[in-house]
């Protein structure tokens, strides 16, 4: 398929095909960032004393190890998000058909989402949301 | 060779090349970015098989959400002070060997079943895939499954409070 | 259906209790009032009086037996409730959230007990098993605890993971998720069926074989049976563990039944029986810890239960809604006396007869149940096992190893018993936690263990009734 059809007005139809464009798009947006980075490594003038070698840090000499354990209560925010994200993601297929499926698809819905909501509630009230210092 | 079988086998090499990458490192955060990779090949077989919403929710939910788990996971241990772990080369060796045989029953299986030759993947075309039909399947004959996972969501929610919040 | 809706709303009440409720002491008596409402529920829809008339049946099918089975669980589950209610208060914070995970548990067994699609397995086994991962580290600042949830969720995850490739194959080579495959039309198949399904069905065998701890799959329930705290390894090691034999059960009854010409079925399960039954009783007997060898024996009681698995006929069928009675009640029994035990050795045991009267007849009883000695409900658990092998007409010789190796759990079984009885020695208990309804259950307990021995058909009756 030539570049140039392939940037005009395209019906969709379904196939993978449609999605050209965006692998396009991809594949230059990673060779733009590839070459810039691979160029300016080639062009750019290096100097390479012990003190640029070192980390930055604001200045002030580097100490310790920056790989520390970090704390639980981000994976337990993390961990929430995914949940609600995978139900986000339900919502998808049933937009698309929202007329065709009628009130037993909302029903449906709404009973699932009602589960998510109670269990939204129950995080809240838990605090599980709450930052520990 | 048309584009289609090209993409085909340099996603198919792509996915195992990553996979072999995934198990071989030593350092367990390489293992998880190359884990990323196999996802964007799944997800390149998944579009070259019609099935968009799956590439991209595979690419949403996958190699976005859980893979910044696995990530906290690891960020969350130690990982320097690890005592090395000496693994009995006879487990190794027996791990090859049983590994293998599931590999070769799942190779003759394939080649040998009857019901696989003269049958070629559907590439590029069918619709089955697609969201609106994903939908339509999803909402009426799986609509049991469909509520019920939301207990299974449930649990997790109360398992993770259970287990990651500090009791005090 | 009732007991799934009912079980889904007790739960989503019990996670509620914990922020409305303030009095600690209701959530038991709440959770125990829940249970006995899904039970009459179970009850009313067993007799034709449903919730909802919602058309499940691609998906699920309440027959009677499953629904039996679902009663037979969920009073298993009261009674485990009612006798451990000390030792869940204890795990401090949490406790309705313990609650709440045992009421998805149950959601989770009644989809399994009545499951048409094998989709419907999948979801089922994941709701029982992601629960128990939970309950298994409930114990936090316990490493054992902590260890043990680590492992059994890396196997479980591992082993559902191998069940979903085995339902992916079987659904390459049938194109079907139903339970029931139709017909077979593939022309040039082995022996008509798709070689794809046979393998799918038999990773898919190992990971059901894996939930329910058969060996070669049993290696995690040592460890994690061990590590977990002892209410929830008595949940683990017998209500969850038979129903998982049940979904396994009900696998089987149609797919083995299905493919026996294509596969030697029968010499698959006759091996898996003898391994299970070998490593669960030798081993058993030198272990020094009780909840260790509660472990292993619950291997091996798995062993036997693999009997029903192996002939799939009615007298399999009804043994393995009797075994589930006689040794859920029996193992709960005996690990809520273990709870109220300091020392879990065989020694901390030593000379409970004199301080404890009550306990020590109460679990002489279960053991001797366990162990299969007549007048007990365990005897005519195991006959109704080897008498449906026997019904098959064929490998008869498997009778003669169940027969054998019966025998020898009765060492470890007694040697309990001759710690409690014959020896001397004052045991560690919590005195103040060993109330009269708690004695008064056990003996209920042991009353009922005793009944379903001497009348065998007071249960089955009822399932035919």
């Amino acid at each position: 398929m030539p570049i140039l059809q392939l940037l005009s007005d395209i019906p969709v139809t379904g196939s993978t095909t449609d999605y050209a464009p965006i692998a396009l798009q991809l594949f230059f947006a990673i060779g733009f960032i590839a070459t810039m980075l691979i160029a300016s490594g080639l062009i750019g003038p290096k100097r390479k004393t012990a003190d640029k070698l070192e980390n930055f840090a604001s200045g002030i000499p580097s100490h310790g190890d920056a790989r520390q354990p970090i704390a639980i209560k981000y994976f337990l925010v993390a961990i929430l998000f995914v949940l609600f994200d995978v139900e986000v993601i339900f919502f998808y297929p049933y937009a698309v058909n929202f007329k065709g499926l009628g009130w037993t698809g909302f029903v449906e819905v709404i009973l699932f989402t009602s589960f998510f909501i109670i269990g939204f509630i129950y995080i809240i009230k838990r605090g599980a949301l709450n930052w520990e210092e | 060779m048309d584009i289609t079988t090209i993409v085909f086998w340099f996603l198919s090499a792509l996915a195992l090349f990553s996979a072999i990458m995934v198990i071989t490192r030593k350092n367990p955060i390489f293992s998880v970015l190359w884990l990323i990779i196999v996802f964007f090949a799944i997800s390149g077989h998944y579009l070259l098989l019609n099935a968009q919403f799956l590439a991209v929710v595979n690419i949403i939910v996958y190699a976005g959400a859980i893979m910044v788990l696995f990530l906290f996971v690891l960020m969350m241990m130690n990982l320097e002070n690890l005592p090395v772990v000496n693994k009995n080369i006879w487990m190794k060796f027996l791990g090859v060997i049983s590994g293998g045989l599931l590999l070769c029953i799942l190779v003759s299986t394939s080649k040998s079943a009857a019901d696989m030759n003269l049958k070629t993947i559907i590439m590029k075309e069918g619709n089955i895939g697609l969201i609106e039909n994903l939908g339509k399947v999803l909402f009426t004959k799986y609509a049991l499954p469909f509520e019920i996972s939301s207990i299974l969501f449930l649990s997790a929610m109360v398992g993770a409070v259970v287990i990651g919040k500090k009791e005090s | 259906m009732n007991a799934l809706i009912l079980s889904a709303v007790w739960g989503i009440i019990l996670m509620f209790c914990s922020i409305l409720v303030k009095n600690k002491k209701a959530i038991g008596y709440i959770a125990a009032f829940g249970l006995l409402t899904i039970l009459i529920g179970n009850i009313a829809e067993t007799y034709g009086t449903q919730i909802t008339h919602y058309n499940i049946y691609p998906m699920l099918l309440l027959d009677r037996f499953g629904l039996f089975f679902n009663t037979i669980a969920i009073l298993s589950v009261f009674i485990f409730v009612l006798l451990s209610l000390i030792e869940i208060r204890k795990t401090g914070k949490y406790e309705p959230e313990f609650y709440t995970l045992i009421f998805f548990v149950i959601c989770g067994i009644t989809i399994l007990t009545s499951y048409q699609n094998l989709l419907m397995l999948f979801l089922g086994i994941e709701i029982l098993s992601i629960p128990l991962y939970i309950l298994t580290g409930s114990d936090k600042k316990n490493l054992k605890s902590n260890e043990a949830s680590l492992k059994y969720f890396l196997m479980g995850a591992f082993s559902t993971g191998i069940m979903l490739l085995g339902i992916a194959l079987i659904y390459g080579g049938t194109g079907t998720f139903n339970l029931q495959p139709g017909t077979h039309s593939v022309v040039g198949t082995y022996h008509g069926i798709s070689f794809l399904e046979i393998t799918g069905l038999i990773i898919l065998m190992c990971a059901m074989a894996f939930k329910a701890s058969v060996a070669p799959f049993h290696f995690w329930a040592p460890d994690v049976y061990d590590g977990a705290p002892t209410p929830v390894t008595s949940f683990m090691a017998t209500i969850v563990k038979v129903t998982a034999f049940l979904a396994f059960f009900k696998l089987c009854e149609v797919r083995v039944t299905d493919t026996l010409t294509a596969v030697n079925w029968k010499m698959i399960f006759a091996v898996m029986i003898v391994a299970t039954l070998f490593i669960g009783n030798i081993t058993a007997i030198f272990q020094q810890s009780v909840k260790r060898m509660l472990a292993y024996s619950s291997i091996a009681q798995a062993g036997f239960m693999m009997y029903a698995i192996f002939s799939l006929n009615d007298v399999a069928k009804e043994g393995l809604l009797y075994y589930a009675m006689a040794y859920s009640l029996a193992t709960i029994g005996l690990f809520a006396t273990m709870s109220k035990i300091k020392d879990y050795s065989f020694e901390g045991y030593n000379g409970l007869a004199k301080k404890q009267p009550t306990l020590a007849a109460t679990n002489a009883i279960f053991l001797l149940s366990l162990s299969g000695i007549p007048l007990t409900a365990g005897f005519f658990a195991k006959y109704y096992m080897l008498a449906s092998v026997i019904k098959t007409g064929s490998y008869t010789w498997l009778v003669i190893v169940g027969v054998c190796f019966a025998t020898i759990s009765i060492y470890y079984y007694f040697r309990l018993i001759q710690a409690m009885y014959f020896k001397t020695g004052n045991p560690d208990t919590i005195d103040h936690e060993i109330t009269p309804f708690f004695k008064n259950m056990l003996i209920v307990v042991a009353v009922f263990i005793v009944l379903l021995g001497a009348f065998p058909q007071l249960l089955l009756n009822w399932f035919y009734f």
